[in-house]
């Protein structure tokens, strides 16, 4: 059972990084219009909001670099909690940004997740 | 009651009574409760509480940067928490973030269901 997050919690988190480092439009499929997410602080609803902060920052580019991923289910229905720390290199920027984000994925169908939750901090130094 | 208020409330408790003595956190545990710590997976509150009782120092101070909170579903709550730690001794506090995940108790209290900690080395 335990493996079994461990699978999946991880192999959600692989491809939400690199829709983000590579298609953050594509990134409205892991929301819905329950979702939260708090970026840096600031509170937004739902996918439409959640994908248009997301499609705003000032870059094309970027590239995530995961350090730790830790999980747990969240017994939510079959929920998971995923913790991920790691750096971000912005294009042009000579120094990687240190960030931690949690995540909850809650289940649609048979096997498959949304974000319910999503809460991003950078980590100055 | 204001989720954040709530959520600011028990970071309050969870990390002066931390600081204070940690045995007490025994009562913000239940036995489903799971723990992972620095990635090494505890599960229950007797097992959660001899791993903290028995990290290698008397006394620690956690200073609270920041505080994010998010309703999980199902009345839980996500708390998302940053800050330093400072150990008795040593020069340089170190930096830390946890998450807890929250879940009511019938007397209207929380309870820790999930609780993630990591040290953040520069």
């Amino acid at each position: 059972m335990e493996e079994q997050i461990d699978l999946v919690g991880k192999a959600f988190t692989d491809h939400y990084y690199h829709l983000f480092d590579n298609d953050r439009q594509a990134l409205s499929s892991l929301y819905r219009p329950s979702s939260m997410l708090t970026f840096e602080g600031q509170k937004i609803l739902g996918v439409e909001d959640i994908t248009a902060k997301l499609t705003s920052f000032p870059f094309d580019q970027c590239q995530h670099v995961i350090s730790t991923i830790d999980l747990q289910p969240s017994t939510f229905a079959g929920g998971i909690v995923v913790f991920v720390s790691g750096s971000l290199q912005l294009p042009r920027e000579e120094h990687h940004l240190r960030f931690i984000q949690m995540f909850h994925l809650v289940p649609v169908l048979e096997g498959n997740f949304f974000v319910h939750n999503d809460i991003f901090r950078l980590n100055y130094e | 009651m204001d989720p954040d208020a709530v959520a600011k409330a028990f970071v309050d408790h969870y990390y002066s009574t931390f600081d204070a003595n940690r045995a007490g956190l025994g009562n913000l545990y239940q036995e489903g409760s799971m723990l992972t710590f620095e990635g090494q997976k505890i599960q229950g509150s007797q097992s959660i509480v001899a791993k903290l009782t028995s990290l290698p120092f008397q006394q620690c101070k956690h200073n609270i940067t920041t505080v994010d909170c998010q309703p999980s579903g199902a009345g839980g709550m996500l708390v998302f928490v940053s800050g330093t730690l400072q150990l008795a001794g040593e020069q340089h506090a170190l930096k830390f973030s946890q998450m807890f995940h929250l879940m009511p108790t019938p007397q209207g209290s929380f309870y820790v269901l999930n609780d993630i900690f990591r040290l953040n080395y520069t």
